[in-house]
């Protein structure tokens, strides 16, 4: 047994597993014939981004190394590989990360390789000021995505609720609320999910009232006003059974599976329009989009397209020009297009759109239209975050509005609270 | 102590002693001291992970208990579970074990069964589990609905969540459990034997016999437990999916810690938080270390 | 002397006791494996009944969980389990050798700075991981073992989990110290007493030490996240973790399906050395 396993046999297993180990390390990544990439998403999106490494290796004879985690695990691994010295040569970035990393110097500016390496001559031009920190270029978008309400299409039609094509406003769902009643629909669903705690919804309020979240020079761009009435206008909703309650909200915080839409919990969630296709593969319901509440009928310039994530290149690759040339591919090539469809957001480039438009999914085309219509809803993109923002919007806002919901705390106290911390941490950072 | 002339020093008590250490000396150079003492000097330090370090003194530890809400409710949290969990865990463990301690039958069966949950560790799948069982029309509330009581939604309600967690660390009672059995197994028939002989009864033997001779796995396991449980981190994080919530309830300390330091890019920060609780469990161990020479009993 | 009367009236009651001890310990089982009952029949269930049904019966059998799960990530599920199976073998192997080897020197050993050494080895128990990751990355990665198994297993070689070594000392101290001395008195060295004289008897407590390491090196997934790039070596701790995605489309049945596969080792593990758990005190023949 275990007592009889000497020491020299301890040291050939030992050596063994060194061996068979370091057969398939990759020791020479730094080489340029050798990419490493690393993602979070699941298995649909790995799959798709494996094809399109496989295209670019057979048309640059550069291997492309592809490893994919959950975003949960992602970004301790990501953090750690930085500090360790050992990160991967092109990363992809989530918008609210991305000020953080390239403030830290972890990934590299990319405007020396556009018009080399890096081909956006017909890319979206709001999608390269959104991979923008500073003036400088730190991110390629790998599809536009815009806010939206994610809505059952069975549940309204039972109700004989028609949305209105310009969207709806906060005043209406307490008519849907009477309709659901009405209807006879079961107590357990309500119209719409709590979104007091997100920030999307509440820099859509904003900016239909004027104002944003964060200046350009990264100070908050709303006052403790603002703030309250926007806790007491969901406590409103709240009260009436409009919204979802907050035991039921605090329960949708995990996997998409759980969110209050597909649990049968709210007939609206709002989220991003890209997830639209995720959501119709969880549920059997018809689903459809439309944009986030509005203050008044006529309000404008709520929503704005927004970069879902981006590909970066790690500051300490060694292969930053062959990197480049990656996002070049991985953004314009058409046959990598129809292969990645608009797995990660609607593309940016003109011409990819347009090659992709036939193979396009009625799921697909219908938050292809979505973006493309929001008309006068539709404003600028804001000025990148401050740094700051990621914590504010997990750590505070989130915690005030579950407290708010609770009853822990009184929306006429959870405003100046909320930008009392929001300023400490725009203060410390 | 018998020293013979003509032995090696290795042979000695004391050369041995050092070559028995070896292995782990060379472990604890390399892979523990160096990095405890890099966290103690960046707990000095504003440090974010991706640029290098500046030292800042003592402002971390400042900050901590002086301007943290957080901090303060993170130790709050913990304490509240380890004050809970750890008694109720070791409480169960050992009555379990002791039952199937005696002789039986299906007792392997019974064994392995209560030792599956703690089978599944801190896997993803926990978070689906207890969400099925204590969510507003899980399990629970499905059973004490047919006494006509409306149970809340436990996992999700900020009165409660914490409890969830403490509920699942009784659960997964399986290791301390093994340890006790383990302990009792070493406890020599013949004690009990000559007990019989004398007519000492069941519960007598128990008190007189079996507590003191396991006072060490006792104690062992009471360290280790409150250790474990003042480090607790993976059952919040799959739980409330890594944000602490609802409402901060289910931030434990080292989850806070976790986010200072790879969510917020605060390691110096994060390293002080380290540094507290390392003192705090410390000194919760070296208390229990002066006071285990009046209860636990070695044979020496 | 006791009259057959009063006799089998004990024995009737002591049959009562224990049916009624069947009973409690059946009860408490169900009570106790319900949740993994309930994930066993989620890996049976077609994928949309999962989260929507409460019985533990599901409404039509079916195996796609098993094959989706095993062959949905580009390398195969087998593959991952002989991952962990390695990883976890050796693990045990080490902790086992080192752990007893550092035990034996605190528990029966007298040498100058023990105590400092002991309460060094517990402080390594102390210190919350997430702060010692990045310095062991650093160091494991100027060895140039990123990418390889080595940093899950090597520092069990150097007896790294205290918690072992503590486990250890406290058995190894329960011993009867008149056997060591005897020994020494017979001219043993210290390295025959460990041999000889502790090992042996120590059966019980290194069964445990193996089922624990065996077990939590299965489970854990942190070292793996962070040192193993290349899906080819992940373990299934790992594998499981990118079945779930709070992004996307997860792939919950895979996930169940899995789970309760990658359960059936160390559980098989488990009985396999729970036997030695109980039988080592008999074989030893412990006499005082």
């Amino acid at each position: 047994m275990i007592n009889h396993i000497g020491r020299r046999q301890f040291m050939q297993i030992a050596g063994l597993t060194a061996v068979t180990a370091g057969l398939s390390s990759n020791i020479a990544h730094a080489a340029a014939d050798r990419l490493r990439l690393i993602f979070w998403g699941g298995q649909a999106r790995a799959d798709k981004t494996g094809q399109a490494s496989a295209i670019f290796a057979d048309k640059t004879g550069i291997a492309v190394q592809n490893e994919f985690l959950s975003w949960n695990d992602y970004w301790t691994k990501l953090a750690t590989q930085i500090a360790g010295g050992n990160a991967p040569d092109v990363v992809q970035m989530d918008y609210r990360y991305i000020t953080e990393y390239a403030s830290r110097n972890a990934i590299a500016p990319l405007d020396e390789f556009v018009g080399q390496q890096l081909n956006l001559d017909d890319f979206d031009e709001d999608q390269i000021q959104g991979g923008s920190v500073d003036g400088k270029l730190y991110g390629i978008s790998l599809g536009a995505n815009s806010m939206a309400c994610v809505y059952n299409t069975v549940i309204l039609e039972k109700a004989g609720i028609e949305l209105p094509q310009g969207g709806f406003t906060y005043d209406q769902l307490y008519e849907y609320a009477d309709l659901f009643k009405q209807a006879g629909l079961p107590k357990g669903i309500s119209v719409i999910t709590d979104s007091s705690g997100n920030e999307q919804v509440l820099e859509s309020w904003l900016r239909q009232r004027k104002k944003a979240l964060y200046t350009a020079d990264g100070k908050l761009a709303f006052d403790a006003d603002d703030a309250t009435e926007w806790f007491i206008m969901w406590s409103k909703l709240r009260d009436a059974g409009v919204c979802v309650s907050a035991e039921d909200t605090a329960l949708g915080t995990g996997p998409m599976e759980s969110s209050m839409l597909v649990t049968g919990k709210a007939a609206i969630q709002t989220d991003n329009s890209n997830l639209l296709v995720a959501y119709q593969a969880l549920m059997q319901d018809p689903l459809a989009l439309a944009p986030f509440p509005l203050i008044a009928a006529d309000a404008t310039g709520g929503q704005y397209r927004k970069p879902s994530m981006f590909f970066s290149i790690a500051t300490s690759s060694r292969a930053k020009a062959e990197a480049a040339k990656f996002l070049s591919f991985f953004v314009n090539d058409l046959e990598a297009a129809k292969v990645l469809g608009t797995e990660r957001g609607i593309p940016c480039s003109e011409a990819v759109r347009e090659a992709l438009a036939p193979t396009l999914t009625p799921l697909e085309r219908a938050s292809l239209e979505y973006v493309s219509s929001l008309g006068d809803i539709l404003g600028p993109i804001p000025p990148s975050p401050p740094t700051a923002a990621g914590e504010i919007n997990q750590s505070v806002l989130a915690n005030i509005s579950q407290q708010v919901a609770f009853g822990m705390q009184k929306p006429d106290d959870a405003g100046p609270d909320l930008v009392q911390q929001a300023n400490e941490l725009l203060s410390r950072s | 102590m018998v020293r013979g002339k003509a032995r090696p020093w290795y042979a000695s008590a004391e050369g041995a002693g050092y070559l028995f250490l070896l292995p782990w000396g060379i472990g604890f150079l390399c892979l523990s001291l160096g990095p405890i003492l890099w966290s103690l000097y960046l707990s000095f330090t504003d440090f974010d992970l991706l640029t290098a370090p500046d030292w800042v003194g003592t402002a971390n530890y400042v900050r901590m208990f002086t301007a943290d809400a957080k901090f303060m409710t993170s130790v709050r949290v913990t304490f509240v579970y380890v004050l809970f969990s750890v008694p109720l865990k070791l409480v169960f463990a050992l009555v379990v074990a002791i039952l199937l301690n005696r002789g039986i039958r299906g007792l392997p069966l019974y064994r392995a069964l209560f030792y599956l949950p703690s089978l599944l560790g801190a896997s993803v799948a926990i978070a689906i589990l207890w969400r099925q069982l204590f969510a507003g029309n899980g399990l629970v509330n499905q059973f004490l609905a047919q006494f006509g009581i409306e149970g809340p939604s436990w996992i999700s309600n900020p009165n409660y969540s914490l409890w969830t967690l403490i509920v699942l660390a009784v659960w997964q009672f399986g290791s301390p459990m093994i340890v006790f059995l383990a302990g009792l197994r070493q406890i020599p028939a013949d004690v009990y034997e000559a007990a019989q002989i004398d007519g000492a009864s069941r519960w007598r033997q128990f008190v007189r016999i079996t507590v003191p001779l396991l006072t060490p796995v006792i104690f062992f396991n009471a360290i280790i437990q409150t250790i474990d449980a003042f480090k607790t981190f993976t059952p919040a994080f799959i739980i409330s999916n890594g944000s602490g919530g609802p409402v901060n309830s289910l931030l434990f300390y080292t989850l806070y810690l976790y986010q200072e330091a790879f969510g917020y890019f605060r390691m110096g920060y994060a390293s002080a938080l380290a540094w507290v609780l390392l003192i705090i469990i410390a000194l919760f161990t070296a208390f229990a270390f002066l006071t285990s020479r009046y209860w636990v009993h070695y044979d020496e | 002397m006791t009259n057959n009367a009063t006799l089998s009236e004990a024995t009737t009651r002591s049959r009562l006791v224990g049916i009624l001890v069947h009973v409690l310990l059946i009860g408490a089982s169900i009570a106790m494996i319900y949740p993994l009952l309930w994930m066993l029949s989620a890996s049976f269930r077609p994928e949309n009944e999962i989260f929507s049904s409460a019985s533990l019966i599901p409404s039509s059998f079916s195996l796609r969980s098993y094959i989706e799960g095993w062959n949905g990530l580009p390398v195969s599920f087998g593959r991952f389990f002989s991952n962990s199976f390695l990883v976890a073998i050796l693990c045990v192997i080490g902790n086992v050798f080192s752990c007893s080897l550092a035990a034996f020197a605190f528990a029966r050993l007298d040498f100058r700075g023990r105590r400092v050494f002991f309460a060094l080895m517990l402080m390594t128990l102390m210190l919350p991981y997430h702060v010692t990751l990045i310095p062991q990355y650093v160091l494991f990665r100027g060895l140039g073992w990123v990418n390889t198994f080595l940093p899950l297993v090597v520092p069990k070689f150097l007896a790294v989990d205290a918690f072992f070594i503590f486990l250890m000392v406290q058995f190894f101290r329960g011993i009867p110290k008149e056997l060591d001395e005897a020994a020494m008195m017979d001219g043993c060295s210290p390295w025959r007493i460990y041999w000889k004289v502790i090992m042996p008897l120590s059966m019980p407590v290194l069964a445990t030490a193996s089922i624990f390491t065996f077990i939590w090196t299965w489970d854990d997934f942190l070292g793996p996240l962070i040192y193993l790039n290349d899906m080819e070596q992940y373990t299934a701790m790992l594998g499981l973790r990118t079945f779930v995605d709070s992004t996307g489309v997860s792939n919950f049945g895979g996930l169940f399906a899995m789970s309760v596969l990658s359960l059936v080792p160390v559980f098989g593990f488990f009985l396999v050395f729970q036997k030695l758990l109980i039988e080592g005190i008999a074989t030893t023949g412990m006499k005082r």
